[in-house]
């Protein structure tokens, strides 16, 4: 009866209960805008339903309908099947606008020589694009974005030096082989006076102006079996490519930080380290990571990026 | 009042409720300052220190632990032990039992974040603890679920509230979501290692079935129960429709089940599951609405107390930000929409815009209303509540508005292709693209860690003059007694 009363009167009954004292409810209809929109989003269920794959029926499911895809299987051959996300991404890889271009260049890439490449400016500046991608995502975590390498651990890619040979061929049998980098530690062989004597030697070897006596003593135990690194840097100290040995006579540094040392002295105790410490770096092998397209890519940008030889 | 308090004191079982309250902040002041530091280690990297304990890795699932069982647990359990104990007009079932739960949680979440601080984890997100905590967080739940059943039949009310359902959903459901998730086989006795039941993509999807319904029961449902509670006590006035919190009860329980599966959209998971995830959603996105119309609408033909009430600002900034999230979260569960968002900050960001425009905010309104009722005093400072609330919301402004930047333009770098066809960004340019942004969300999670500080303090002094009012009422009382 209170609640014909209050309808009468136009105002919203509540339900009745009161909890904790004042807590109570009315009873308003639901908003008519809030059921309709969700009855739309009911309807917009059942269509998305009847067009892709939905309900799992008797050990398979419901396909979907008017949304089939075509698209070329590992085979060769063409193949039409209900809407699914893997086939769309194959059909994207096959058909897509981007994905055209790429294979068109792609294909005369695989095609054409190393010569032809670096004869061809649309080639090379499709080498660049993709490259950068492919460098950035393999390459930089150790060389760095750019190729600049951190001292003491991975070669910058930048500078004039290619300890194991820049020409395209080199480079490629790097990437695709990998490369082990070792040079034994000298401080047990050595005295510490004997170490100080060797590296005054390697500085003057760069033209540096370091003590004649010590550098005399350093050239003994450099060019002969004492120390033996003539073995691998030469007598001249240019470095025995195949080794990936230094060369020692170019100025640049790529373990030993000479260039950031400010003194003479801190320029003599960097060498000294490497000489007492020895190398070891590792680069693995990319082919069987990388396609031979890939790599062929990857020699040209990283060629280009040293200036190559 | 005094008298009224003490009389409400001895007929409810408080005590339980300021401690549940008192860790609440606590975790949160920790999770939430984890969590400014993991977003600090992002924006710079060398704060990792090389010190494995510390590192990004180990400290996530420390801050989502801490801020989700820790603060938002225990805001839960708080306010489903205070709320069902006034609406049912009764003392909760058992004192003991309810103390058991205080201590089998708080030990939960305590070794919880030691262990994985020392790398033992299951590695499932939100479900990272070994099976020993498992089982203690299982007995501690059974135990949580009979005082509030056996509490709830004990009622001297003919109904049961609102509020209550969605309580009871939570417990439920939570129960069945840890368990489930959490079949596995230890490797040994001794051995805190353990592997999952399933494998493989039904691993995957037990997972996100359990992860997305803690979203949905665990940090929606139960703080909804919570907004059916103190917005209507904080307003004064009674809930808009009842109707539509059945509709809206009923609609969210049916229908959160079925969407786990669209935090696994384009992966092994079969598109006809994916289907199903992502029109659940869409289905979702009214009967979420339904929560909020009903809280927002008991505050109409008020709404001046928004003016002079800094604690409804809270509760209604809440219920802004919780209708604003349910958008997005349908929204970015669609597939297309998914294939530029997943795997980005924008994720990151949602979730965010609901742990802390919802369930922080939520929680902290409710506690503002709560704590001077547990220590029968007024709040120390209604300016710092003001204050609070700026922090607050300054805070999780940067923080989304951060995160939608680095998460959509990290989603638009990743697709975006040159002339050649080939991708124009690798991964490691959207990396460093994103510094800035993650610098801003760092400042906003401090802006918000700074409103919980000033909360902390204001809920101190308000219980230090409350012991002291009750010193003072007691020195009268003996006087009055000594002249009597």
């Amino acid at each position: 009866m209170n609640e014909e009363k209050s309808k009468a009167q136009g105002a919203v009954q509540t339900t009745g209960h009161a909890w904790d004292g004042d807590l109570q409810e009315f009873n308003n209809p639901l908003p008519n805008w809030w059921l309709w929109a969700f009855y739309a989003s009911v309807l917009f269920a059942l269509i998305y339903w009847i067009l892709y794959p939905a309900w799992p029926v008797a050990g398979t499911f419901t396909k979907g309908v008017l949304n089939s895809i075509t698209f070329v299987d590992s085979d060769g051959n063409e193949k039409t099947t209900h809407w699914n996300t893997r086939s769309l991404l194959l059909k994207d890889l096959q058909e897509g606008s981007e994905a055209v271009r790429s294979q068109e260049y792609l294909d005369r890439i695989t095609a054409a020589s190393y010569a032809e490449i670096l004869a061809d400016a649309d080639m090379m500046a499709f080498a660049r694009s993709m490259a950068n991608g492919i460098f950035g995502d393999n390459c930089a975590p150790c060389h760095g974005a750019g190729g600049a390498g951190v001292i003491g651990l991975f070669p910058a890619l930048g500078d004039d030096d290619w300890l194991w040979g820049g020409t395209v061929e080199e480079i490629e049998a790097t990437i695709s082989n990998g490369h082990y980098g070792f040079m034994p530690g000298f401080k047990e062989a050595l005295t510490e006076q004997q170490l100080d004597d060797v590296a005054d030697y390697v500085l003057s070897l760069s033209g540096l102006e370091t003590d004649a006596d010590a550098m005399a003593r350093g050239r003994e135990i450099f060019q002969t079996s004492v120390g033996g690194c003539y073995y691998c840097h030469t007598a001249a100290g240019t470095g025995l490519k195949s080794q990936g040995a230094a060369n020692l006579t170019d100025q640049i540094w790529t373990i030993a930080d000479v260039t950031g040392a400010g003194s003479m002295r801190d320029k003599q105790a960097a060498v000294k380290r490497v000489i007492a410490n020895g190398v070891e770096r590792n680069m693995p092998r990319w082919s069987g990571r990388l396609t031979p397209t890939q790599i062929k890519l990857l020699t040209v940008y990283v060629h280009e990026l040293g200036g190559g030889q | 009042m005094a008298q009224a308090a003490i009389a409400s004191t001895e007929q409810y079982n408080y005590d339980i409720v300021r401690k549940f309250t008192i860790m609440a902040l606590v975790w949160g002041l920790l999770g939430m300052s984890a969590g400014v530091y993991i977003a600090s280690e992002l924006a710079w990297p060398f704060l990792n220190f090389d010190i494995p304990e510390i590192t990004f890795g180990r400290l996530r699932p420390v801050h989502t632990t801490l801020v989700i069982f820790g603060f938002g647990g225990s805001a839960l359990f708080a306010t489903s032990y205070y709320v069902v104990q006034r609406t049912c007009q009764v003392r909760l079932y058992s004192d003991w039992l309810a103390t058991f739960t205080f201590w089998g949680w708080q030990t939960a979440v305590a070794l919880g974040a030691l262990s994985y601080m020392f790398g033992i984890t299951q590695g499932r997100e939100y479900a990272e603890f070994e099976w020993p905590i498992d089982l203690l967080i299982t007995v501690t739940w059974v135990a949580y679920f009979w005082v509030y059943v056996q509490t709830l039949r004990r009622r001297s009310q003919p109904h049961i509230y609102v509020a209550n359902w969605f309580y009871i959903a939570f417990i439920l459901a939570t129960a069945i979501l840890h368990i489930f998730n959490n079949l596995a086989v230890p490797v040994g006795l001794f051995s805190l290692k353990s592997y999952s039941l399933f494998s493989g993509v039904q691993d995957a999807m037990t997972q996100w079935w359990y992860g997305h319904n803690a979203v949905g029961f665990f940090l929606t449902a139960a703080f909804l129960g919570m907004m059916y509670y103190f917005v209507p006590k904080q307003a004064g006035r009674p809930v808009y429709s009842y109707r539509l919190s059945i509709v809206h009860f009923w609609a969210l329980s049916f229908l959160y089940m079925w969407v786990g599966g669209h935090h696994l959209h384009w992966t092994a998971l079969p598109d006809w599951t994916s289907t199903l995830a992502a029109t659940f959603s869409i289905m979702l996105l009214l009967p979420s609405w339904g929560g909020m119309i009903n809280g927002i609408m008991t505050l109409s033909g008020a709404w001046e107390k928004l003016r002079t009430d800094p604690v409804m600002l809270f509760l209604i900034t809440a219920l802004s930000f919780y209708g604003m999230s349910t958008f997005e979260g349908p929204l970015m569960s669609l597939k297309s929409v998914n294939a530029l968002s997943h795997y980005t900050d924008w994720t990151v960001g949602h979730v965010h815009s609901g742990a802390l425009g919802w369930v922080a905010m939520i929680s902290m309104g409710s506690f503002y209303h709560l704590i001077p009722r547990l220590y029968d005093t007024r709040m120390y400072s209604t300016r710092l509540i003001y204050v609070h609330f700026w922090l607050a919301t300054v805070g999780i402004l940067l923080y989304i508005t951060a995160m939608w930047v680095a998460g959509i333009f990290q989603g638009l770098m990743l697709r975006s292709f040159d002339d050649y066809g080939n991708l124009a960004y690798t991964f490691v340019e959207t990396v460093a693209f994103l510094h800035e942004p993650y610098v801003v969300r760092a400042l906003g999670g401090a802006f918000f860690v700074g409103g919980v500080v000033v909360m902390a303090y204001n809920v101190l002094m308000t219980v230090r003059r409350s012991r002291i009012e009750a010193a003072e009422l007691e020195a009268k009382l003996a006087a009055k007694m000594a002249r009597a």
